[in-house]
């Protein structure tokens, strides 16, 4: 695998990462700040992809992308009466930025602590394929054990909210 | 023997646990012999795990470990659990549909068997979630009782919390070593590891209910059908105990904090729980707490370092868990209300005896298994040189009595004789189940005695 990813792919990613996460900052409708994560979510797979690592990318889209921005939009829609409770405030006063200020720099202290050493990218990555066969061999068991536990979310769910029998 | 083979008892939980849920299709009118379906069904369960548990193997590249630890759990998971369908097939819960009770229950079943075997730490999270995923439905099982629903989103969300810390912790402890396996744990005793177990502990306590991550269990036992409560404060507790004395086992020999932390649960749970329960006029909310103190019994004897002290924990939890369960069992049937229990010998004799030897077992009262229970954990206590503790143990143990004995006054001596509940449905079924706990409070204790003294028995 190269060391190196291409220029073009990174910036239009890194791009829309950081341009996105601003908007979803200033947009004053919930909804649209929800789309917004929606798209970094998505930008942030792709950069994952960009490093060939496939399978965290399927799991980003399917996970947040997937199921968490639609939990927020249905927050969003079971909560909110009305289509102007759906705007928030824009809060720019100098404590907030005093906050954003004070956790950037202790992100970026954290990042600048770490050891500069290169990491080297691994002569092979593995893809999907080898991930599948693993967890039908031998994580078997655990991968069984979390279909039961899906089946005793349905069991319970089906329970809680079947209308006969009352 | 191959890996599936030695998991033949939860392959037959889950098959039953199915064929229960779908019992309606072909069972048309009998409501409750999905129940009787199931209790067959632990039972054969806990028979082939006599019969999966000789020796000492880990299948699945040592996910599962299948010792005398973990067979005496999945044993007595699966026959407390085939008492308890018994009882709900003579009785059914009050509300709701027999077979979705009884689909819960084995799926808890199952969820525990694997739990008290857990020999990786993926293995563990999971399971633990499959013994308490149904747990939830339980507890608020009355779905149009507010309270009941309150309590099950109150315990819904600390086990949430507390399950997703021990993730955490687990991550750390992967981090560490490098492998989710038992085996490869490397924690080191620096403040990471401390750090990690720290984070698990959390999880595992939650799930036993020790102090102080209690608070949602009175609510959550007063809400709920008593008869649900029966379970949910009962079987699981075995497992849990099992999976953390294996824990233990692994993690507290390099972190020495993790003692001091069991230790500090353990005096936090008996304090708590029997000075908490002394006020408490509803027999839910009594037995909420004196689980509380029961647990911390346990985390007395696990944290005491005493080489007893594994199998002294083991055992007290299940000398908890069958008269608990007794207890519950009729104050199900006769009322939860120490007004309602007044005059219980007059109305029905048997049922008042039979509560009388279950409360004394969980006071403490030779000869019953409660007794050699406490005996136990006092012995591991002193044997590590923590006489304070077992003082502390005993003094608490006196405690109990108290309000123990308050609801047997109410039974027996109590002049006003309340009214029978008019829905009130007598069935052999139910009486064989209560039947059936006497018993192994009565013998389990002088049967398990020799066995638990002789050296290097103690269960693992």
């Amino acid at each position: 695998m190269p060391d190196h990813v291409s220029i073009v792919p990174f910036a239009v990613l890194t791009g829309a990462v950081v341009l996105g996460a601003v908007a979803m900052m200033l947009s004053r409708n919930v909804v649209h700040a929800a789309f917004w994560l929606l798209e970094v979510m998505m930008a942030v797979a792709g950069l994952f992809m960009l490093l060939s690592a496939g399978f965290l990318a399927l799991v980003q889209v399917m996970v947040y992308a997937g199921a968490v921005s639609v939990l927020m939009l249905f927050t969003v829609m079971l909560t909110l009466r009305r289509r102007e409770d759906a705007e928030r405030p824009l809060d720019l006063s100098a404590a907030s930025f005093g906050l954003a200020f004070a956790f950037g720099l202790a992100a970026a202290t954290a990042i600048g602590s770490l050891p500069g050493a290169r990491v080297r990218m691994p002569a092979h990555a593995p893809g999907v394929a080898e991930f599948g066969a693993l967890l039908f061999s031998r994580w078997a068991l655990p991968l069984e054990i979390a279909s039961v536990v899906l089946l005793i979310a349905l069991v319970g769910a089906v329970w809680w909210t079947g209308g006969e029998d009352r | 023997m191959g890996s599936w083979a030695l998991i033949a008892p939860e392959i037959t939980l889950l098959a039953t646990a199915l064929l229960v849920m779908f019992s309606d299709a072909v069972l048309r009118g009998r409501r409750r012999a999905g129940a009787w379906l199931g209790a067959v069904g632990a039972l054969t369960a806990a028979g082939l795990a006599l019969w999966a548990g000789q020796g000492e193997v880990t299948p699945f590249g040592a996910m599962l470990a299948v010792d005398g630890a973990a067979q005496a759990a999945r044993i007595a998971t699966g026959l407390l659990t085939a008492v308890f369908l018994v009882w709900l097939a003579g009785k059914g819960l009050g509300v709701g549909r027999v077979r979705h009770a009884a689909t819960l229950v084995l799926l808890s079943s199952l969820g525990s068997m694997l739990v008290a075997s857990a020999n990786d730490w993926v293995v563990l999270f999971l399971a633990l979630e499959t013994a308490t995923m149904p747990l939830y439905v339980l507890v608020g099982f009355d779905r149009d009782s507010e309270r009941g629903l309150e309590g099950a989103m109150k315990y819904f969300i600390l086990s949430m919390v507390t399950s997703v810390t021990m993730l955490y912790g687990l991550s750390f402890v992967l981090g560490l070593s490098g492998t989710t396996a038992y085996a490869g744990a490397r924690v080191g005793g620096g403040a990471m590891g401390l750090f990690a177990v720290a984070l698990v502990a959390v999880g595992l306590l939650a799930k036993l209910s020790a102090a102080p991550f209690h608070w949602w269990a009175p609510d959550a036992y007063a809400g709920s059908p008593a008869s649900s409560m029966a379970f949910v404060s009962t079987v699981p507790k075995i497992a849990g105990v099992v999976a953390l004395v294996r824990v233990a086992d692994v993690l507290a020999p390099q972190v020495p904090g993790m003692r001091v932390i069991l230790l500090a649960a353990a005096v936090a749970s008996v304090l708590l729980g029997n000075v908490a329960a002394f006020p408490q006029r509803d027999v839910r909310r009594l037995m909420a707490y004196s689980g509380v103190a029961h647990v911390g019994y346990v985390l007395l004897a696990l944290g005491s370092g005493s080489g007893l002290g594994p199998g002294a924990a083991a055992f007290y939890v299940l000398a908890y868990a069958v008269p608990s369960m007794g207890v519950m069992l009729v104050a199900a049937d006769e009322g939860t209300d120490l007004e309602t229990l007044a005059g219980l010998v007059r109305r029905r004799p048997w049922m008042a005896s039979a509560l009388a030897v279950f409360l004394l077992s969980l006071v403490g009262v030779p000869p019953l298994v409660g007794f050699f229970g406490k005996l136990y954990v006092f012995q591991a206590a002193l044997d590590a040189g923590l006489a304070w503790l077992a003082v502390v143990g005993v003094l608490m143990s006196v405690v109990s009595a108290g309000f123990y004995l308050r609801v047997l006054q109410a039974a027996f001596f109590s002049q006003r004789a309340s009214a029978v509940p008019e829905d009130l449905e007598r069935t052999h079924a139910a009486d064989v189940a209560i039947g059936i706990c006497v018993a192994a409070t009565l013998l389990l204790g002088v049967a398990a005695a020799p066995l638990l003294t002789m050296p290097g028995v103690a269960l693992r």
